[in-house]
């Protein structure tokens, strides 16, 4: 049997060095081939969260850049072939459809955004094609009933908490109120403000909505301030979420502002610059300037080598870890890989230590539980934070 | 004339004759047959030959008609078609059924048209064809117009996505500015006199209606495109021109490109063109609902045109089918005329061929039947009745030939049957001189068996009588023997007074007695020895008992080998032993046994001793044991087997030639010299084997080897009479 194996892996090869696409290559698996492995991504390359879309891809390419150099996985080198889709959800469709048919890749990866991946699971799925590490902690995605999604970060529900944890315990607030973009991203966040609130026997003091893919975020800013909140928890795409932060303290409101990981924190320290400052960001990916984790030090190196310009930041260092994540399960697959063996690498695997960063699929589809917490400081940059009292620096 | 008349009546009541007439009345009567049936054939094949002229009408018709329901059909399959690729494929396959349709019109005008029926279907064809095509360029408008609208209810989605984000930002910001009186986020705030004012309150609700409007005038449009009655079109453009019209009033009292961007400003226009427009919506989609109606007055035509024809061209095809039945009708009639002809003559045939069979033919078969059944007796051998028949044809002729042969067959019998018992006679003469011969044959063998009795007994009468003589001529022989050595001593004691002359003379003389003294007894001692061997032939002079064949054998054996040995210093014989262990004891005469052995054994010493002494004499050596050349061997051998006891005495003298061994058990045949064999051993041999029950059989080589195999039941049935007898006694 594995002979028989080996001789077809080695017709299949010499029909893919023939120059025959993937189609001719008969039984096998599409995107596998006997030195390289393709990867299929479909996110925001252009609109508003363009730079969520652009910094994971960088991630990724700088994880596979630095397997490719050490000559692969059981010899196959990963590729990766991505496609914009804007944050639309019909565009996330099509491409979807693109990268399995016509590019026929062999696994998904760092798809971005929450009703994109909404639309685009099923397209995979049907076609049971592995979707692994979406840059979104929507719940749905953790849903057992996915076999073929493999999420690596901490969810909203699961950010919101400990958004509401800290404001609790660190600073005792008491009036928090959630400003969420009308898209099911936002509702997410929204939900997991509210669920960690009512465990604390709370509501929020306020409730406001701002339309998707605008920065018409002004009137909702002037009812939130209505409100009186000590702390604002905001969902939403990074524009307007720095829009919200920057009119706010315009106009003289100004609670703790918080925001998820989803703002992709680069952006929105670039946007709102020394304006920014005291801004809360919780994190599902380490400090990228932390020099404790082995896996950081490894991640700026192989970005230096791969984008020697490219700031480092953590939507890249999310994408790293997803690149990471992905050869994890190829190493994990062996030398004949299928779909099937990818994944059961991945869920068989108790406990994957990415240099530090540490993941467990144990029972669930979702490696990491941690959320940690970042502030912007004066000088626009971000800052580690253990406890909220810290951030209230100069 | 009546010499004539006679030989026609007698003709007529011959068999031949009578059969040519049969056979030419047949003929007649087929030729007949055969001649109706031939012409109403030519008739069939003259009304076959006209319907074959209508049948190709006939397809053609039929073919042009699928072709024109194929066509209509297809004519509904163009407008049904819902991609352009799906259009193109219909209009290549109505482009091929056009091309045949064409082709098949073609075939019907080149036929001979009798009732203007094609002209009109050919006029009929070229009217269907002018529809489908004027079907198929409207369907052809109608993908030009579909894509024309799909372009436009694209953009119309990009513009409204468009009109959300701008306008909603738009409201946002003056609702904004309302309240706080910040317009720029790095402008200082205005006054509140400034900014919380009815113009800027009016400014915030005329961007609402400027939203809210757009996004209705951006529904409609969407909306148009779904309708399907064209009186529903005008409604809706009413209502898209009082969104419209809100638009332009809300833009005018914003203040126009002033206020808001020059891209929104166009993008308003562009909204407004898209519905009112020469190109816009409505005009589109009345176009479409005018092809769709035109499209379905084409097919109803078509599907109208495509009946007239089918209806033509089917008033076409019932002519001919009319043309060709009246044909069918014809032949069909013809066939049954002549069917029912040729069923009457079968049936006088018939009648007729019944009618002679049972007037002559039965008769004639009864007379052949008889007359066969007559000549099988005859065969079977039944020559005595006479065979007499009436009439005066073949077979009464037949008849008479048969009585002539059973004449000569009856004398033929009688001869044959003297000659049968001449050659029986002869068989019982031959076998009556055999049986003379073989008697005449016994009568010698009883003959000489008498006479053998009687030399027998004669024998026997004259040993016993000679053995008393004998005895007495040894006797004093020996007696005269002594008395000579008396005579000796007494000539030595007393010899002093006698002269040397005397004393040899005497001694001499004394000499000559003792020679002829033992020669009479050596003499008296063979004649004694043969009247011995005589009185024990013919009966045994033993018991039954048991005997150990071993022992036995072996012990004859030494006996005859020293006996030999004391007779002949230069004998030497080697004598070997096959005996089986087991041999054991059997019931027998031991005496006699030993007879026949050292018997044997003597044959076999004299056998050795006569080849021994051949080859010393031809090579002048003499020959000693163990010296390499011929050694003088004997061997004895028992084995008993499950029943008998066979003993075998074998030596490698000198053989016997074939004519010897017939006749070695023959008494008083001997190939010895007198004085050493009587010629009885054998013979002796051989009577007390066959008196125990068993046989001696030779196997010899000339100048090689014999051997002699006795071979003897274990139980002789003899023995067991002999003692069965004892136990009587």
């Amino acid at each position: 049997m594995p002979s028989m194996t080996r001789r077809l892996l080695s017709s299949c090869c010499a029909v893919t060095l023939a120059g025959i696409p993937f189609a001719g290559a008969g039984a096998q698996e599409p995107g596998i081939f006997d030195d390289r492995v393709v990867f299929g991504q479909s996110a925001a390359f252009s609109g508003e969260a363009q730079e969520l879309g652009i910094n994971l891809r960088l991630g990724i390419e700088a994880a596979f850049e630095e397997t490719r150099v050490g000559g692969g996985v059981h010899g196959r080198v990963p590729e990766l072939v991505t496609l914009d889709d804007g944050y639309e959800p019909e565009a996330a469709i099509v491409n979807t459809r693109r990268l399995i048919e016509e590019n026929g890749v062999f696994a998904l990866i760092g798809a971005v955004g929450t009703p994109t991946s909404r639309s685009a699971t099923p397209v995979a799925a049907a076609a049971g094609v592995p979707y692994i590490a979406p840059f979104t902690g929507a719940e749905f995605l953790r849903d057992p009933q996915w076999n073929n999604v493999v999420n690596l970060r901490a969810s909203y529900y699961q950010e919101a908490e400990a958004m509401v944890r800290h404001l609790t315990e660190d600073l005792g607030t008491e009036r928090i109120a959630v400003f969420y973009q009308d898209d099911s991203f936002g509702q997410a966040g929204y939900e997991g403000v509210t669920r960690a609130l009512a465990r604390r026997g709370m509501e929020a003091v306020a409730l406001t909505v701002f339309p998707r893919n605008t920065r018409a975020v002004k009137t909702g800013v002037l009812e939130l301030r209505n409100a009186d909140p000590e702390a604002l928890v905001m969902v939403g795409s990074y524009q307007p979420v720095a829009e919200t932060i920057a009119w706010s303290r315009r106009i003289g409101f100004d609670p703790v502002f918080l925001t998820v990981s989803f703002v992709g924190s680069n952006a929105l320290a670039q946007v709102l610059g020394p304006g920014g400052a005291g801004a809360i960001v919780t994190q599902v990916v380490p400090f990228p300037l932390d020099d404790e984790l082995p896996v950081i030090r490894q991640y700026r190196d192989a970005l230096t080598a791969h984008a020697p310009d490219a700031v480092p930041g953590f939507v890249s260092l999310e994408g790293y870890l997803a690149g990471r994540l992905a050869l994890a399960a190829l190493q994990g697959a062996g030398p004949d890989l299928t779909r099937a063996r990818f994944l059961d690498a991945l869920t068989t695997m108790d406990r994957l230590d990415l240099g530090g960063f540490l993941l467990s699929f144990g029972g669930d589809n979702q490696g990491s539980d941690a959320v940690y917490l970042t502030v912007i400081d004066d000088s626009g940059q971000y800052r580690a934070l253990t406890n909220l009292n810290e951030a209230d620096g100069p | 004339m009546k010499h004539w008349l006679t030989r026609i009546v007698s003709a007529s009541n011959r068999i031949s004759v009578r059969l040519y007439i049969g056979i030419g009345g047949a003929i007649a009567l087929t030729m007949t047959t055969s001649l109706i049936a031939w012409f109403s054939f030519i008739r069939v094949g003259d009304t076959q030959d006209r319907i074959n002229e209508y049948v190709p009408d006939m397809v053609t018709d039929f073919l042009l008609a699928q072709q024109n329901n194929s066509l209509s059909a297809a004519a509904s399959r163009l407008t049904a078609a819902v991609s352009r690729e799906d259009f193109a494929r219909v209009s290549d396959e109505i482009a091929g059924e056009l091309a045949l349709f064409e082709e098949r019109l073609n075939e019907l005008t080149l036929q001979d048209d009798t009732e203007g029926g094609v002209n009109d279907i050919r006029s009929g064809a070229e009217a269907l064809i002018d529809n489908i095509q004027a079907i198929e360029s409207s369907v052809a408008e109608r993908f030009t117009l579909g894509e024309r609208s799909e372009n436009l209810y694209a953009e119309l989605a990009a513009l409204q996505q468009l009109f959300e984000r701008q306008l909603a930002e738009a409201t946002d910001d003056q609702f904004f500015y309302t309240v706080t009186g910040f317009r720029e986020i790095d402008a200082p705030p205005v006054d509140e006199g400034v900014h919380f004012t009815e113009p800027e309150l009016h400014r915030f609700r005329y961007l609402m209606e400027l939203d809210f409007a757009s996004t209705l005038g951006a529904q409609i449009l969407a909306a148009v495109s779904n309708i399907s009655d064209p009186n529903q079109l005008e409604p809706l453009r009413e209502r898209f021109e009082a969104a419209a019209a809100t638009i332009d009033r809300n833009l005018r009292n914003i203040g126009g490109e002033a206020a808001l961007s020059a891209e929104l400003m166009a993008d308003f226009d562009r909204l407004v063109e898209m519905g009112s427009g020469a190109d816009g919506s409505f005009a589109l989609r009345s176009q479409e609902l005018i092809l769709a109606e035109r499209q379905e007055e084409l097919l109803t035509t078509n599907r109208a045109l495509a009946g007239e024809l089918g209806v033509l061209i089917e008033g076409n095809v019932s002519a001919a089918r009319a043309r060709s039945l009246g044909a069918t009708l014809e032949a069909t009639e013809t066939t049954d005329g002549a069917q029912n002809l040729l069923l009457w003559i079968n049936i006088l045939a018939i009648a007729g061929g019944i009618a002679i069979a049972g007037l002559y033919v039965g008769t004639l078969v009864e007379r052949i039947k008889w007359l066969s059944q007559r000549m099988r007796r005859m065969a079977a051998g039944e020559l005595k009745a006479k065979v007499e028949m009436s009439g005066r044809d073949e077979v009464a002729e037949m008849a008479a030939a048969l009585e002539v042969f059973r004449h000569n067959s009856l004398e033929a019998q009688r001869l044959n049957l003297v000659e049968k018992l001449a050659e029986e006679l002869r068989g019982k003469n031959e076998e009556l001189e055999k049986v003379l011969g073989e008697l005449r044959q016994a009568q010698d063998q009883i003959v000489m068996r008498e006479k053998l009795a009687a030399l027998g007994e004669l024998t026997a009468g004259v040993a016993h009588e000679i053995k008393n003589p004998l005895n007495f001529v040894k006797n004093f022989a020996e007696g005269s023997v002594e008395i000579i050595d008396e005579l000796k001593e007494v000539l030595a004691e007393t010899g002093e007074e006698l002269t040397d002359e005397q004393r040899e003379l005497l001694l001499e003389i004394g000499g000559d007695l003792d020679e002829n003294l033992s020669t009479i007894l050596r003499n008296s001692e063979r004649a004694n020895r043969i009247v011995q061997d005589m009185l024990s032939m013919g009966r045994g002079s033993g018991e039954w008992g048991r005997a150990d064949m071993n022992t036995l054998l072996t012990e004859n054996a030494n006996l005859a080998y020293h006996a030999v040995r004391a007779s002949d210093p230069n004998f030497v014989l080697t004598i070997k032993e096959d005996l089986d262990p087991d041999a054991g004891e059997i019931e027998a005469i031991p005496h006699d046994l030993g007879r026949v052995f050292l018997n044997m054994v003597t044959n076999a010493c004299h056998a050795t001793d006569a080849k021994r002494k051949k080859i010393e004499a031809e090579t002048g050596t003499s020959i000693q044991p163990g010296s390499g050349g011929y050694e003088p061997e004997l061997t004895l051998g028992t084995r008993r087997e499950s029943d008998t006891m066979i003993v075998t005495v074998r030596d490698n003298g000198s053989g016997m030639p074939a004519e010897v061994v017939e006749k070695i058990f023959n008494p008083f045949f001997t190939t010895k010299p007198p004085d050493k064999g009587t010629g009885l051993g054998l013979s002796l041999s051989n009577d007390i084997i066959r008196e125990h029950g068993g046989t001696i059989t030779v196997a010899t080589e000339d100048g090689e080897y014999t051997q002699m195999r006795v071979e003897l039941p274990l139980e002789s049935r003899l023995a067991s009479q002999a003692e069965d007898s004892e136990q009587d006694a």
